[in-house]
């Protein structure tokens, strides 16, 4: 017998409260991953667009993207951003995940930049001529 | 935080020592109103997982043995009374005071099904085989949904003559117990929609629980913890506890069974010989809500002070995030990637 000793029980961390951003439901853990595969939910299977007609239109909307970015090369291209934004520039390439364009000759409130990036989040729509 | 001491070595088994353990719970926080309702979902594949309904409107789905947040269900324009998942946890509904009832996937955080009413609507069950929704509310009859067909008008079936606070499916999902501010619990024939038997109380039965293996019916008012046979309504037993009760939960193994209300306090009794084993102070608030796990390893409880606390069956062991530590190790160098609450917290 220990007498009066109380040993309190020790934890490993405290339970992860909510995340404020977000409401959560994480679509990379594994129980999302497994119980919902694509994104089309299991609802509209029964309207008979399938997984492989989504995967074939998926892809042409893919293909007709990546020729519009090799259209664009070389090209002055009118960026439409948040916040009101519009900046003109010569479009020169995407990164890989389309999370940076490559631009030149940038036409901003403060002048012409030479070589800059464009952070592809904050652009909504870009138009050029073909 | 306070506890009764509690002699360990016959429950853990493996320790040879007596040792006096001090319960930790688990604090969930997140919710910004009172915690009213609770409920797990079995035990699937990727663990088990706890939904709480809160007065903010906002109801959290959490990993049942952490109690780590895993998303909000969002949606609602109004105080969540009730809340529940399906077997494999993989749909939610909760019921609340903007007249609806909503279905919810449980894995995407969706909001599939909303069920409009014509008040407040307290309690939501789903059908074993996650077919079917009941609900119950304000306006005190019961509606049965198909969730194949949902824009099928609902099965009502009506008899009460106050709010329903509580109703569940049972007897393989072809009755349903009803308890209402009427003092009245009441067996439904789901077929013929005609009750079947009723048990009437001096005062308002402030929660049940339908256990399926054993046909256990744990039913709460005032003081007293009953226990009755789900099918005949006979009375098994009741317990008196030291302050007005408005939650129990009995145990998956039939050998404890722990209830909150008033006081702030669990209660953990011995369901056979009714003797209180344990209690734990902890919470700041009147406890609206207490179940048990569905592997029993663990209770959770919902509080006035908005909060849900994850309480261990067997005080010590390791499970979840508690670890249990010898006292020799504690005072080691090896304890110090162990997370060790402040020794007392005053109130």
């Amino acid at each position: 017998m220990r007498g009066n000793m109380k040993t309190p029980v020790s934890v490993l961390r405290l339970p992860r409260g909510p995340d404020p951003n977000s409401r959560g439901f994480d679509p990379n853990s594994p129980r999302f991953i497994a119980l919902c595969p694509t994104t089309l939910s299991s609802s509209s299977s029964s309207s008979g667009v399938g997984d492989e007609e989504e995967q074939r239109l998926r892809s042409d909307l893919r293909e007709r993207f990546l020729r519009t970015l090799l259209l664009m090369t070389d090209k002055r291209v009118e960026f439409n951003m948040h916040e009101k934004v519009r900046v003109r520039a010569r479009f020169g390439a995407s990164d890989i995940d389309v999370l940076n364009f490559q631009v030149c000759d940038l036409e901003t409130p403060l002048g012409v930049q030479k070589e800059a990036l464009l952070r592809c989040q904050d652009v909504i729509s870009c138009s050029f001529e073909l | 935080m306070e506890a009764l001491d509690m002699r360990v070595n016959t429950i853990m088994g493996k320790l040879p020592v007596s040792m006096a353990m001090r319960q930790t719970p688990l604090t969930c926080s997140g919710h910004t109103r009172p915690v009213v309702d609770l409920a797990f979902s079995g035990i699937t594949p990727y663990g088990y997982f706890l939904i709480s309904a809160c007065k903010d409107g906002k109801p959290m789905l959490r990993q049942g043995d952490t109690g780590d947040w895993i998303g909000t269900f969002l949606g609602h324009k109004g105080a969540v009374w009730g809340a529940t998942l399906n077997k494999e946890a993989t749909k939610a509904a909760t019921a609340a005071a903007d007249f609806t009832a909503k279905v919810w996937d449980a894995v995407t955080g969706d909001d599939i099904l909303t069920l409009a009413h014509k008040h407040i609507v307290k309690s939501v069950n789903f059908t074993q085989d996650s077919t079917c929704l009941l609900t119950g509310g304000n306006d005190k009859v019961l509606r049965i949904y198909d969730l194949g067909k949902p824009e099928a008008d609902p099965l009502e079936i009506a008899g009460h003559t106050s709010a329903i606070k509580k109703a569940l499916w049972c007897n393989n999902d072809q009755q349903i117990l009803s308890a209402a501010d009427d003092k009245t619990i009441r067996l439904w024939d789901k077929n013929t929609k005609e009750v079947v038997n009723t048990l009437s109380f001096e005062t308002s039965v402030s929660s049940m629980e339908y256990i399926p293996d054993g046909e256990i019916l744990v039913i709460t008012y005032g003081r007293t913890i009953a226990f009755y046979n789900a099918h005949s309504l006979d009375l098994i037993k009741t317990v008196d506890a030291p302050a007005s009760i408005h939650s129990a939960s009995l145990h998956p193994d039939k050998d404890f069974f722990v209830a909150g209300g008033d006081d702030f306090k669990l209660y953990k009794y011995d369901y056979t010989t009714k003797e209180e084993m344990e209690s734990y102070k902890g919470h700041f608030g009147p406890i609206h809500c207490v179940r048990f796990s569905p592997d029993g390893e663990l209770y959770a409880s919902g509080s006035e002070d908005g909060t849900l606390r994850l309480w261990q069956t067997a005080v010590g062991k390791t499970y979840g995030l508690w670890k249990c530590v010898l006292p020799e190790e504690l005072s080691s160098e090896n304890s110090e990637a162990l997370y060790c609450p402040p020794a007392e917290i005053k109130a």
